[in-house]
Order: structure tokens, then sequence, then C-alpha cells
């Protein structure tokens, strides 16, 4: 066994803090993160690389007479740290003062209690990770997939913040996520996620038997035609163009023309069956977390109550200027989702399958590349991948394929009209933020298709 | 510190081998960036990145480990290795097919792509870059145009990066580059209608501070927002039916890039990203056969001078060269790196690359373009009767086998016998890669060739790599249009 002698977080934060404060910076939050992460990735049903991150960071947002500086530095001997907090002085210096800043937040601070954010069973968990790959590997060849590719991730970390207003807060947490796609040929194909936080819960070999299935299922697909569907939604699905409008609810994306909410505050956006919250205290979601980058507690906040847009996420900053106040959702340049949950609806999947009877209907497991041509306007499309099927008369009746999803996101999300009871997280290569949603269906959305 | 962390990359080989490694190599990086946010004239925020470490990579027992660390420390350097050594043992040892990495010529090179002197990334005042960019924001507040301007973007980041990559083959490559890259996204509304349109400018090359005179960058981007106003306010309906095209380089160079750069990386045809970026159309057995038309020669040459994907030898020491991934049409070669090409029984084309020392070297682009072709500009027009011309696009997408893509046109004109007419709005070509490349038929001289920039996206985790891709102009024929 290697002794480490590792570098002291508090004395970085301690010597990041008396250099801000002997360079005059008005207000200051500094973080340091210390995490080990690790990763199996795998091909054609066998591991191609196992890796592993020890990383160090420290980060610091800073202003002074309202020029607003940042700094993320992994280089972190004490000569480094002091060099690059001088360079951030003299580049405060020669800014022009922001204007839209109005500082930090300010303490005293009470802090909440997240459930589930770090398992003791996380060092075990290395001894037994080929062995959860392998299990969910051969979990989707017994559904007949002849290979899968994919990834197990996860992670310890260590997160700690100083503010010049008074906040000083530690938080660890562990996560996991890992993903599976499985192909019974070349375009047939299934893929699943599971993420969290808790071990105890982990349960991979669902995945790959659910991507089997789905792979199974698209044996045989043909050239769908484009038109008006109906659209029955995967988790995985809608956590990328359903949750897209909640997560537009941000000032700063609104300010540059990258979100399509701008002046719908007070508006319907979404049937009364919708509420959408930015909730940074769910039990195993992978973006809970007590503070913000501001040191800020992070909390609940409602986004869309029963369809009406009800406000965006904020920092310091972005609050005051719209004549409230944070929610706690700070990060190093602009306001961040934590976790985006969706109330569920009443529905089993099979009720939802038995709602979309007498309308054309596609019901679609995986999605990816999803681009806008107008932000603004929230004019996209994005493609359906893996497994893709025709709903009739309540039941999957045959897999499709070379279909686009080319639609507005203030279409999908107005057009939702049933929610599914079960809710996924879910975070995936498409999907950064961790997103809690169950099926969605969707009426009249239009699909395009390649011409020959 | 260079010369401690060198010595640490070095005594990582020497461990390595110890260990019982194959193959063994430590690659340490040091990344200087520098960030000037600018939001609708208003300075956001400057920042400061600093990135130094070490990535370590072992190849043992037919398995592969990495493992990287930024406490740069003899103790962080002995767990890193043993961890890479360890886990390529453990994975390696349950695979049934062991994985290889091609042999290749050993090298011990230096080289450097650095900005002019007094203009390099670390020489210029910050003062002056900001007020460069506020410059070109001010000239967009004023512009006077049948639109607004509400919503203007921008973010410029430059870059030092030095690189150093030893092997326990004895291969040894120093490398510095300086990068710059300039990222904006402006909206024009129609005052009448409300209807809006955007567009994304991204600049990028190796080099310093003068890069933005290379560019022009303030004429560039006045112009191309002149033109964004044009669009929203005067654009009509885009032709349907079946029609011609003619398209320009920034067209031509996401079409390269996503079209046949990425269906041709070694890794993807052999599913190694299957659950992220995807796999490809193309087959090893596909090498030889015809993809597109006799016009269609697209290469990928990390070597030109200036480019935003540039260097002159890969994250796993292999000397780097033009690539020809389609020549006259056919599909000749792959984007690999030793693993990949090792599995084909063929040689690395060095297209390695690690985007930080904390990332793993896999099969990448670099500045990938369609060769230039005899015709002159205005030939390509001639004999259209009714078609579209798509200077530049706006949304665009591909599946994930890189076979049905999508090109919405931003800058696009009606064709009528032959004249470029009126502005026409959103034109799409929605259509497959073989019909793409397959209706090509004619594409301009060497004078019409560009280059954008653009970040690449691939791996997980995600690996950001610069790119150019571009071309001159090229002509396709009977592209059906819904």
């Amino acid at each position: 066994m290697i002794m480490v002698n590792k570098i002291d977080i508090k004395n970085i934060l301690d010597l990041t803090a008396n250099k801000l404060n002997s360079l005059e910076f008005d207000d200051f939050a500094i973080t340091a993160n210390r995490g080990n992460r690790s990763q199996l990735r795998f091909a054609d049903s066998q591991i191609t690389i196992a890796k592993n991150w020890a990383s160090l960071e420290l980060g610091v947002f800073a202003a002074k007479d309202s020029k607003t500086v940042a700094m993320e530095i992994q280089d972190l001997s004490e000569n480094s740290i002091i060099s690059a907090l001088e360079s951030l002085e003299k580049l405060a210096k020669s800014l022009p003062p922001n204007q839209n800043y109005f500082g930090i937040s300010d303490g005293p601070f009470s802090y909440p209690t997240i459930e589930y954010l770090a398992d003791t069973d996380f060092v075990e968990f290395h001894d037994q990770s080929i062995d959860q790959v392998e299990g969910a590997i051969n979990a989707a060849d017994a559904e007949g997939a002849k290979r899968s590719a994919g990834v197990l991730a996860w992670e310890v970390k260590e997160e700690h913040l100083l503010s010049s207003k008074g906040a000083s807060v530690s938080e660890n947490s562990t996560s996991y996520e890992f993903s599976i796609r499985s192909f019974i040929d070349e375009t047939s194909s299934g893929a699943d996620v599971e993420v969290g936080r808790l071990f105890s819960k982990v349960d991979f070999e669902r995945a790959g038997t659910r991507a089997g299935e789905i792979a199974k299922m698209a044996i045989g697909g043909t050239n769908g035609d484009p038109g008006k569907y109906n659209l029955l939604l995967e988790p995985r699905v809608a956590a990328d163009v359903v949750a897209a409008t909640p997560g537009a609810a941000n000032p700063f994306m609104v300010d540059i023309g990258m979100s399509w909410l701008k002046d719908k505050i007070g508006e319907p956006i979404g049937p009364e069956l919708v509420s959408v919250y930015d909730d940074a205290l769910l039990p195993n979601g992978l973006g809970s977390k007590s503070f913000d980058d501001e040191g800020h507690p992070t909390g609940r906040n409602v986004i869309v109550e029963k369809g009406i847009l009800k406000g965006f996420i904020h920092n310091t900053s972005t609050a005051k200027k719209a004549g409230t106040t944070s929610t706690g959702n700070a990060g190093l340049v602009l306001p961040q989702n934590s976790n985006v949950f969706f109330e569920p609806g009443e529905h089993t999947f099979e009720e939802l399958l038995e709602l979309t009877k007498g309308k054309p209907t596609l019901y679609i497991t995986n999605n990816w590349y999803t681009r806008f041509t107008s932000y603004a306007d929230g004019i996209f499309s994005s493609i359906p991948r893996d497994g893709m099927f025709i709903i009739e008369n309540g039941e999957i009746s045959k897999p499709v394929r070379e279909l686009r999803i080319s639609d507005t996101m203030g279409n999908v999300f107005k057009n939702v009209i049933a929610l599914g009871k079960e809710i996924k997280q879910i975070k995936s290569w498409e999907v950064n933020v961790p997103t809690f949603i169950p099926h969605v269906l969707i009426e009249d959305i239009n699909i395009s298709a390649a011409t020959k | 510190m260079p010369s401690s962390s060198y010595d640490l990359a070095e005594k990582a080989i020497e461990e390595g081998e110890k260990l019982g490694a194959q193959y063994i190599e430590a690659r340490y990086v040091n990344s200087l960036m520098n960030t000037s946010i600018l939001k609708n004239g208003v300075p956001e925020l400057g920042a400061i990145t600093r990135s130094n470490g070490i990535g370590i990579r072992v190849l043992k027992d037919g398995g592969v480990g990495f493992a990287s660390f930024n406490e740069m420390t003899k103790e962080e350097m002995s767990i890193a290795v043993a961890f890479a050594t360890k886990m390529a043992e453990a994975t390696g040892k349950r695979r049934s097919k062991k994985i290889v990495f091609s042999d290749e010529k050993i090298h011990e090179v230096k080289f450097e792509a650095l900005g002019e002197s007094g203009k390099r990334p670390f020489e210029v005042d910050p003062e002056d870059k900001i007020n460069r960019l506020m410059g070109v924001d001010k000239l967009l507040a004023e512009l006077k145009t049948n639109a607004v301007i509400p919503f203007r973007f921008f973010q410029m980041l430059d870059e030092t990066e030095k690189k150093y990559i030893i092997t326990n083959e004895g291969a040894k490559i120093e490398s510095e580059i300086d990068r710059l890259q300039l990222f904006g996204i402006i909206v024009a509304v129609n005052p009448t209608t409300g209807s809006k349109e955007q567009i994304m400018i991204q600049k990028g090359k190796t080099g310093g501070l003068e890069s933005l005179d290379y560019w022009k960058i303030e004429d560039f981007v006045t112009k191309e927002v002149t033109k964004l106003s044009k669009i929203v306010t005067e654009a009509k309906d885009a032709p349907t039916g079946v029609i011609d095209y003619v398209v320009g380089p920034n067209v031509i160079g996401i079409m390269c890039h996503e079209n046949t750069g990425h269906p041709t990386e070694g890794d993807r045809i052999l599913g190694r990203e299957g659950a992220q970026a995807g796999e490809s159309y193309l087959k090893e057995d596909m090498i030889g056969q015809q993809i597109g038309s006799e016009h269609v020669t697209i290469i990928d040459d990390p070597t030109l001078e200036g480019s935003y994907g540039y260097y002159l030898y890969d994250d796993e020491g292999v000397k780097a060269g033009p690539r020809y991934l389609h020549n006259k049409g056919i599909f000749e070669e792959m984007l690999h790196n030793r693993e990949s090409a090792a599995w084909m029984g063929t040689n690395s084309t060095a297209a390695a690359r690690a985007i930080g020392f904390n990332r793993e070297p896999i099969p990448r682009m670099a500045n990938t373009y369609l060769a230039p072709g005899t015709f002159e500009y205005e030939e390509l027009f001639e004999d259209i009767k009714l078609g579209v011309f798509m200077n530049n696009f706006t949304e665009w997408n591909i599946d994930d086998r890189r076979y049905q893509s999508k090109y919405v046109g931003l800058e696009a004109y009606l064709i009528e016998n032959g004249e470029i007419k009126h502005m026409v709005r959103r034109p799409v070509i929605e259509t497959t890669t073989p019909k793409l490349w397959g209706s090509v038929d004619a594409v301009a001289k060497e004078k019409y060739l560009e280059f954008d920039a653009a970040t690449c996206g691939k791996g997980d985790p995600m690996q950001g790599a610069p790119v150019y891709h571009g071309g001159s102009f090229m002509r396709i024929r009977n592209v059906e249009v819904r």
C-alpha cells in the first residue's frame, strides 16, 4: 500500500482567500474539489479500457469594482496558485465593469440535508465493477444480443467552498453512471442507462436485459414514412426533448437568444398535467447538492406548475436583475440546473399504449443529435436511435427506421397529453442535466425522413 | 515546472516496465487558457484556466489501462502507473480477443506552432483582447439594417499548450502550440413579423492574436450579420421538388466532417464508440468501394500550417500526413490510432488525439476538406434551371451510422436559369451519404478553397477536438426537397 501525501485542501482554500483579500477583491467564492473517478468502457461485449482519474481542482469566482473574473486551475503548487491569482487581478483591472453583476450571496447560511449523497459501500464497488459490466452484457446476450457496447463510471468526490460572504461548507458524494447499447445486427439495436448514487441499488443487468429486448424488437425494421405522429417517448428521449423546455428557463440563455422562453413567465406553455421542478434535494439525484457555486443554499424550485411557466433558475445577479431572489443555482458563469424533476402522471406503460388508439403513433426508445435552426423559436430536429416502433391499436406493431423529429420545442411541451407514473433518472451522453422523468405521450409532432 | 514534470513522466515509464507493462506511455500536458465572455456588449467574465497533469496508458495481457493525476508527486504517479497496469492486466485476462497496438516507426522530435512574436496569447495584454472583442460587438450594436439585433454573445479563448509524450518504445515527442478561438451567436429579428434567424460564428486557428487580423474579424462579422438581417427580412420560401444545389465551403466542410470524416474513423467501424458517438455505415471490407462520384476526393491533413487541427506527430508519436479518406469517390483510407490499425492488420494513420492530459488518445479528424476541382465558380451555376445556392448552414444533424444527414441553409439563394436570384429561407438537404456524394458533378478550383473551424465532439468522457473543415464550391444534382 502506497501512502500518499495529499495536498491539504484547507491550506489551499486559506492561501487563496488570503491572497484574494490582499489583492483587494470585493467578493469571491472559492471551490476546491478532489475526486477519484473510474471507468470501464466496453465494446464488442469486452472491456476495451479501464480508466482512473485522480483530480484536484481549484475554482475561483471573484469581483473587484464590479469587474468579474474566474479561474480554474489544476496546477496547485503554492507558486502556481499565487501566480494565477496575480494574473486574475491583472485581468480584473483590464476589464470594464460588468453591469449585470450585483454581488454574490450573503450569509449567514443554513444548508439543507440531502439523503443518499454518498454511499459507504463505494470502496467495495471497485472489486465488483468488471463482474457488474459482464453481468449486464450477459443479460443482453440472453435476449439475443450479438454484441454490446457501453460505459460504467463511478466516482467519489469531496467538494469545499469558501466565500467572502461567510460561506464555508463541504460535502462528500458518490455516484455511478452505466450505459449499454446492444446490437443484434447492424441496425437492430437497443439501449438503456442506470444512474444514481447508491451502489446498493445498482441493477445493471436490468439495463442489459432492456437493451437486448429493444434490439430484438427492432429486427426487420423498415424505413418509416414522414408525417404527423403522436409520439410515445422513453424517459431517456423525454429527458432530452421534453425536458429541454424547463432547461431553457435560464435567464442567461434568454439574454443571449438561446432560449424560447423569453417573456413567457406566467404564461401557459404546457398542459395542466405537467409540473416541473429544479430540485437539488432529491435523494439519489446526481445533481443533488446542498450549496451552489456562490455558497448559497440550494432548494426545490418550481419551473412549471400545471402547465404555467412560474420562474427561472437564478444566481444572485440574475435574480436581482429580475427582481427576485437567488434559487441557489449559481454556476461559475451562468445559472445551472441541479436535477430537473417532472411530477409523475397516473398511467402505466400499457395504459399509455391504450391512449394512442386512433392516431398514428411512434414509440421512440432513444435519440441523439438534437440541433436547432433557431433557439429563440425552439425550432429543432433530433434523430431517433435504436429501436423505434409503430404503435397500432394500442400495441407495438412493427419496427421502423430512418426518421427524424423535426418540430419546435414549444410544440413538444405544449402537446404533452399523458405522463407515465414511473419516474426514471436519466443522465447520458446526450442528457447532461440529471433528469427525473416518466414515459411521455405527445400529440401531433412533425416527423421527417431523408430522401433517397 | 517542466523539468520535474518531465522527470515524473520518465519515471512512470520505468515503473510501468518494472510492473510488466508491454507498452506504457506518459503524456504530460500543460495548458494555459484565457477566456473573455461578452454578452450584449457587457463583459460578463474574464477567465483563466490552468491545466497541468500526466496521463498514463498501459497495454498488458491484451488489456488497456489508463490513469491520470494532477497532484504532481511521485506517490500519485506510482498509484496511476499501478492502477493502469493492474487494470490492463485484469481486463485483458478476461478478453477473448486481445488488444494489440500496430508497430510504428519511433520518433524523437520537437515541433511547435506559435503565434507571431508579440502576439502570442500570454504576450498580449488582457485589456487589448477585451477591447478588440468589444470593438467587434460595438460594430454590431451600431449596425444599420432592416432587422433588429437583440442578442449578441461572444466568447474568445486563447491557449498555449505544451505537451511531452514519452513511451517505453523510445518515442519522445515534445510540442508547443498556440491556438485562438472565437465563438459567437447572434440573432436577428424581423421587426414586423417577429421572425428570428440565428448565426453561430466559430473561428479557430493555430497561432496567436494575429489570427483576428487574418480573419479580418470586424469585416467578417459585420458582413455575416448584415446578411443575417437580409435573410430575416427579405428571404422567400425555398423551392421544393427535385432540384440542383450549389453549396459553399462552409457547407462542404460540415458534409466532409459528418458524412465522411466520422464514418472513416477506425474505432467507430470496429464498434468501440457504439454506445456514444455511434458506429459507421462503412465497413472494413468496403475499402476500395465507390462511395461518391469521381469529383469527390476528401482529405484529412493534420499538417496544414496554421490550421486549427494542426499537429505533426499524433499523441502516440506517429508521424502525420494527409489521409485520403475518399479518392475520386473511392473509400481509400481510415483514421486510425495504433489500436484500431492493429485490429485491421494495418498501420496507424496518425489520427490518435487526446484532448487533455486526462483523456485517452482515440482516432480523430484534424483538417478535413474536399479537394478542389477544375471548375470556375460561375460555371457551377450555368446550366441549372432550378436550384438553390446554399452558402452556409444553420441546423444540421446525422444519424449515428453517418448515413442519413440533414443540412438547413442559412445564407441561401434561388438559382433560376443559371442565375443567382433572391434569398431563400431555410432550404433543406435531407439525404443519405451515398446519395449526397454520388450526386456531386462539379467542384470549383483551389482559389476558392476556404476552411472553417469547429470543435468536434467524441469519446466518453467527451473530448472536444479542434478541427478545420472546408472546401471550395460544389454542385449536387437532383436533390429531392420536400
